[in-house]
């Protein structure tokens, strides 16, 4: 069978949104490795702030780990946030 | 219409360096200039100028966004000063 001529142009496409998709993503990445060590906000559900200290989150940034959590009840030393309980994470340079 | 998180890299791209406001599933908005869109969480970046003058960097999660609003476009004098902060060691090794 031979390939309807549209196919290089299509192979071209997916060149370009993986392009795109690659600068995105390097910007994010670079984003989170300022982050790192850095005193961070976490803005959660029903209008929750918590501060903790960023550490990394997994390749799919659904969980945030994170260091000496201040909470209402305490400060945790250690704590894993499920990124779906988080709204937005902010901080300073 | 489709969901934030279903758009296209394209879509995503064609917002990074303009200041947009972000609104979220709980009806808080958020104003700032786009850095990145991660691709694969859909996380929106935005940076913005605080009272202090210190540059603010807000990581909305992609879950929570429900709209994005362009409200002024950026220039290449914005596109640069963004990478100038945030991606210095690229800005570096551009220019060796």
């Amino acid at each position: 069978t031979t390939l309807p001529s549209s196919s290089s142009s299509s192979g071209s496409a997916d060149e370009e949104e993986q392009r795109l998709r690659a600068e995105l993503r390097e910007r994010f990445l670079r984003t989170l490795l300022l982050m790192t060590g850095k005193r961070v906000r976490f803005d959660m559900h029903e209008h929750v702030r918590v501060h903790a200290r960023f550490g990394a989150s997994d390749i799919d940034v659904l969980n945030l780990q994170v260091c000496d959590l201040e909470t209402p009840l305490g400060v945790q030393r250690e704590a894993l946030l499920r990124s779906q309980d988080v709204i937005a994470c902010s901080f300073e340079v | 219409m489709l969901q934030w998180r279903d758009r296209s890299p394209q879509h995503w791209h064609e917002l990074v360096n303009h200041e947009v406001c972000v609104t979220n599933r709980d009806q808080q908005r958020f104003e700032g200039r786009v850095f990145t869109v991660d691709p694969v969480s859909a996380s929106v970046v935005l940076l913005s100028v605080q009272e202090s003058e210190r540059l603010s960097v807000r990581v909305i999660l992609g879950h929570a966004v429900t709209d994005v609003q362009i409200l002024r476009r950026g220039t290449e004098e914005t596109e640069r000063q963004m990478k100038s902060v945030l991606l210095p060691d690229r800005a570096q090794s551009l220019s060796a």
